[in-house]
This record gives structure tokens, C-alpha cells and sequence, in this order.
């Protein structure tokens, strides 16, 4: 248990770094800090809550109740950031002249070089419309949608996550939980492969009540689609989309 | 589309700032407009935590209309009540004018000043031009999706379309259920609202619950200290990115999630509340305190589940340590009673979860 806490300590600390800094202003103010009100909240308060958080007994109950994947929200209880930026701005009010906009600019270096740049993060890209969903999603769902009923339809794992953030009109046989879960869906490995097996993606499509297949258009497709009761549909950013037939779309 | 911003601007803004009017003697008489907006919305938020969650845990047909207009009652009820309210009291504007006035004379603080801003502009505007693929979404803005579109709350499984059984964790938590509210309300798709508006919404909101903070601790010092307070929370924020599970990386990546909302607006709320607490600790806080630190502890359960257990033990091992600091038993009687809904909530969770 006790290493479990420590190490969801790390994992939310990166580097570590801040945390140093952290400790650093704690002991800042609690050295130089008089004003009881202001030793309460940033000295004291996230004493507490640290010794709270390395707790066993409260570890074990939290997690037991809740889980240990979320042992971590704890953390959001300190005040890191206020703490630091209380204390920085204390320092610096001590210090006159260019010794004040030294430390200003060390300061702003260091919380530079310890965080990282949430913007730096690889999963942000350019925004493409309004929904926050690749503009492909939209085409896509704006084809395929019929107005007054819902209709199912099975996409390419890296469309799963925006579908039903866009449109809620539109079904899937499995959603983005099939990808973060052990238990693999039989249909989204076959959609997976390096070729798309028209025989065996129609049975599940036909299982799974799928009115439309969207396929990317560079995957190799094994078999007629004609032949499985698939037609043409539409192609649009790089997918190619084919009806069900077999699967009417009555009102 | 401009309807759509006209009303989502009176719901976000106007109404929370009116209804706010009831708490603006919390902190200091006058225009205050910050707590305000803060405290207006948190008094919404609980309201609708209130409305909303029994008609969930009562599924029926088409139940979000009615929590729409529930809600649309509550609201419209709460801002009366702050107009009422707001007749007997004065505002002072010429404190504003007076606080720029003084601005103008230290050409530093001015141009710290245009830093903060220029920073937080950076964010709003980063946060509408840029998408980020977050897992979580599929779950939460298609939750809103749905809801606003079928009117069923948690009867749909959000990542496939399929029917499913209420999920306790998340129908107690209902912050996804509040973004359709809004997306209903204004006719904006769900995905919008959730990641354009919301963001430029709540950041700008946390920002302002630091300000508050930092009003309180440099009201005595220098013009320039406030401004070097908020220009290093944002570049601690900005650079909040060294693990993904900070409440800093939260507020700029997960914004409109109920728990970035927990971890960024209702707990550093809470902290302005504990600091005005512990500075008036040999005075009586008024009723109008006790009622929105209830309030709060309230909104966090609307926010996350664990939202009951963090406000809860933020509240707790606030007012103990004003006890052992001041030796004034009678604060644990209030301060329990503004845990009274998030234990309820905790106890319904592990009754029916």
C-alpha cells in the first residue's frame, strides 16, 4: 500500500522538481510567515493534507472504497501552486532593485525548466471546426445520418473517440472502451487488420445490425462487397463508406 | 450562432453575477463583482445538483426536459430573490475607479498587469484553437450529447449508443447533464459547448477565484504584488504539464469535465473561503458565509463523486485547525452542517453503488 501512494506521489510529480520548490516555499513560510491566517492556509493546511495523503489507514480505506486508480486527486487537496507563487512573491517583494528582477527572472526560469508546457503535449493539434472533432467525423456522420431514427454504423479505431461526441444519432457495434479495455471486441479486430476481410467483417456487420461499414480507403479489401450485400456509398477524407443493404432503414 | 453566444453569455455570466449579488457581503461591501460570478455560479451549480439528481435517480422517459425546467424555475427563482436582495443594498463603484486611478501612477504594475492579461488571453484563445484527444470525452461530451438531443439521462450507453442501467458513479455526479443543460438552452451542439465555450468559461473563472485569493494577500503591500502573484500562477499553470494528473494540466486540457472543475474552481474556491475564515476567526461569520461554503460542498459533488470526499475533508481539516488555532469549538457546528449533502451523497453512493 505504502509503495502504491508513494509511487501515484511520483507519477503525479514528473520530475519531481516542482515539488522541491514546493517544500522549499513551505519552509519559506513557515519561517518567515507571522500572519497566523496566512501560516493556517499555506503552511499548515498542506501539512496536514500531505500527512493525510501518506496515511495507510487512510490509503487503505480511500482505496478500497473508491479505487487507487483515482488516489491521486487527493494531490488536487495542496495548494502547490499558491504556495509557490505566494512565497515567490514574498521573496521578491524583500529584494530591491536588480536583485528583485534577478530573482523574478531565476524564478520564472525555474518553474519553466522543472514543469513541461501542456501545450507541448503531442495529443493537442490544430482544432479543424467548432466540435473539436476531425472534420472527417463530421463529413462522415453528416452522410450517413438519416433524420428521425438512429443508425448503426462501424468506423476506424481512431474515429471511435469523436462519432458520438458529434453525433448521437449515430450507433457503433463498439465504441472507444474497446480499445482501452483487455477484452477486445471480435468485430474491432477485424477491422483492425492490415486487410479488410469483407466474408468475415459481413457476419459481424450483419450480427451487429450495421447499416454502414467505413473503411479506410488505403486498406487492402479482400472479396467483393458487392457480393455481401455492401454498396457504395460515399468517399470522403480518405474513408470509404459502403451501405448494408441487407440492413433496411425503415422509419 | 449569435443567439446562441447572446444566451449562453446571460446563463454563464449575467445570471451567476446577478444571483452572486445574494453572497457579495461574504467578503467586503461593494461592487465585488469576481465573488460575485463565482460564488453565483457554485449557488447554481448546487441548485442544479439538487434538481437534477432525483429526477436521475428516477428514470423516465424524457427526464432531462423536466430538469431543464426545473432548473429554468430555480434559476429564475434565485435571481429574483438576489434582485429583492439587491434593492437594499449599495454598491460603491467609485472603489473601481479609485483602484485604476492608482494603477496609472506605477507604470510597473501596469505593465505586469498587461502580462497577466496577455497570458490568460493566450490560454482562452490556445483553448479554442486548439483540439486535444482526450479519452475521457468519448464519455463525457457524448453523455452530453445524447441528453441534449434524447432527453434521457444515463439510460444510454454514451460510447456506443446502446441502452444501459444508471451508472451510480456517474448519475450522482451529474456535471455532463449541467453542459447539455446549456447546450439545450442555447441550441449550440453539446461538442461546442463543451469544448469552446466551457473552456474560455471556466478558465477565465479559475483565474478569477486566484485573484480573489490574491486581493486578500496583498491588499496591505505593494501595487505590483498581486500581478506577480497571478503572472506566476499562470506560468505555473502553463507549465503544469509534467505529469498528466495535475490539477493545472487539468484545468487547460479536461476543462469542461466535472473533476477538472473540482480540482480547479471548487477547491481553490474553497481555499478563498478557509482564508477568509481563518482571518476573521474572532469574529462571527455570518450566515451568508456558512450557506455558500454549503453550497460549494455541494457544487463538488455535482462535479466528481469524490468531489463529497474532498470538499468534505477540505472543510473538516480547515475549521479543526481554526479550532486548535483560535479555541472556538462553536465553528465545527456550521462547518459540519455544510458537510451534511456530500456525506449524504458519499452514504447514497455506497448504499445503491
Amino acid at each position: 500500500m505504502w509503495t502504491d501512494v508513494v509511487g501515484v506521489f511520483q507519477k503525479y510529480m514528473g520530475t519531481g522538481l516542482i515539488v522541491i520548490w514546493f517544500l522549499g516555499a513551505l519552509v519559506y513560510l513557515f519561517l518567515n510567515e507571522k500572519r497566523r491566517e496566512r501560516r493556517l492556509l499555506f503552511v499548515w493546511l498542506p501539512v496536514i493534507v500531505l500527512l493525510l495523503y501518506f496515511n495507510p489507514l487512510f490509503a487503505g480505506v480511500f482505496c478500497s472504497m473508491l479505487g487507487s486508480e483515482i488516489y491521486f486527486r487527493n494531490c488536487w487537496m495542496i495548494p502547490f501552486i499558491a504556495v509557490i507563487a505566494y512565497s515567490a512573491v514574498c521573496i521578491l517583494e524583500r529584494l530591491k532593485g536588480i536583485k528583485q528582477l534577478l530573482f523574478g527572472t531565476a524564478a520564472v526560469l525555474l518553474i519553466v525548466v522543472s514543469g513541461k508546457l501542456v501545450y507541448a503535449n503531442p495529443l493537442y493539434s490544430r482544432a479543424e471546426n467548432c466540435y473539436h472533432v476531425p472534420d472527417s467525423v463530421v463529413h462522415l456522420c453528416d452522410a450517413i445520418v438519416v433524420p428521425g431514427r438512429e443508425v448503426m454504423a462501424v468506423f476506424p479505431s481512431e474515429l471511435l473517440l469523436y462519432v458520438r461526441q458529434y453525433s448521437p444519432f449515430v450507433c457503433m457495434p463498439y465504441g472507444r472502451n474497446s480499445f482501452v479495455t483487455d477484452e477486445k471486441n471480435d468485430f474491432y479486430i477485424a477491422m483492425e487488420q492490415d486487410v479488410m476481410d469483407v466474408a468475415a467483417l459481413s457476419v459481424y456487420a450483419d450480427t451487429a445490425g450495421c447499416h454502414y461499414i467505413v473503411l479506410r480507403e488505403d486498406k487492402e479489401i479482400l472479396g467483393e462487397p458487392k457480393d455481401y450485400g455492401w454498396e457504395f456509398f460515399e468517399r470522403t477524407d480518405g474513408y470509404v463508406v459502403y451501405r448494408n443493404v441487407k440492413m433496411p432503414l425503415d422509419f | 450562432m449569435v443567439w446562441q453566444i447572446i444566451i449562453l453569455f446571460l446563463v454563464l455570466l449575467v445570471l451567476p453575477v446577478l444571483v452572486g449579488s445574494i453572497f457579495s457581503g461574504v467578503e467586503h461591501k461593494g461592487l465585488n463583482l469576481p465573488l460575485r460570478w463565482v460564488s453565483g455560479q457554485i449557488c447554481l451549480w448546487a441548485g442544479f445538483q439538487a434538481v437534477s439528481v432525483p429526477l436521475i435517480l428516477m428514470p423516465r422517459e424524457k427526464g432531462f426536459f423536466s430538469v431543464v425546467i426545473l432548473y429554468m424555475v430555480f434559476g429564475g427563482a434565485m435571481l429574483l430573490f438576489a434582485l429583492g436582495m439587491g434593492i437594499k443594498r449599495r454598491v460603491r463603484l467609485r472603489a473601481v475607479s479609485n483602484t485604476a486611478a492608482a494603477l496609472k501612477k506605477d507604470k510597473v504594475a501596469l505593465l505586469l498587469w498587461g502580462l497577466v492579461i496577455c497570458l490568460l488571453l493566450l490560454q482562452l484563445i490556445l483553448a479554442v484553437v486548439l483540439a486535444y484527444e482526450e479519452g475521457d470525452d468519448a464519455f463525457y461530451v457524448a453523455v452530453s450529447s445524447v441528453t441534449s438531443e434524447s432527453g434521457t439521462m444515463y439510460q444510454v450507453l454514451p460510447y456506443t449508443g446502446g441502452s444501459t442501467e444508471l451508472d451510480m458513479r456517474h448519475g450522482l455526479a451529474p456535471f455532463p447533464i449541467w453542459v447539455a443543460f446549456l447546450a439545450r438552452v442555447s441550441g449550440m451542439h453539446a461538442a461546442t459547448v463543451a469544448q469552446v465555450v466551457l473552456p474560455v468559461t471556466l478558465i477565465g473563472m479559475a483565474y478569477m477565484i486566484y485573484y480573489m485569493i490574491g486581493r486578500r494577500l496583498f491588499s496591505g503591500s505593494s501595487r505590483r504584488g498581486l500581478p506577480l502573484f497571478m503572472l506566476f500562477l499562470e506560468v505555473l499553470v502553463i507549465f503544469g504539464g509534467q505529469s498528466l494528473y495535475t490539477a493545472e494540466n487539468f484545468l487547460l486540457v479536461r476543462t469542461a469535465q466535472g473533476k477538472a472543475v473540482l480540482a480547479c474552481i471548487i477547491i481553490p474556491f474553497l481555499f478563498f473561503l478557509l482564508l477568509l475564515l481563518f482571518e476573521r476567526m474572532q469574529k462571527r461569520q455570518g450566515a451568508e458565509y456558512w450557506i455558500l461554503l454549503g453550497l460549494t460542498t455541494t457544487a463538488g459533488c455535482l462535479c466528481s463523486t469524490q468531489g463529497a470526499l474532498l470538499t468534505c475533508v477540505l472543510v473538516g481539516m480547515g475549521s479543526l485547525s481554526a479550532v486548535v488555532s483560535c479555541r472556538r469549538w462553536r465553528i465545527l457546528i456550521p462547518a459540519a452542517a455544510c458537510c451534511l449533502i456530500p456525506v449524504g451523497m458519499a452514504v447514497f453512493y455506497l448504499l445503491l453503488g
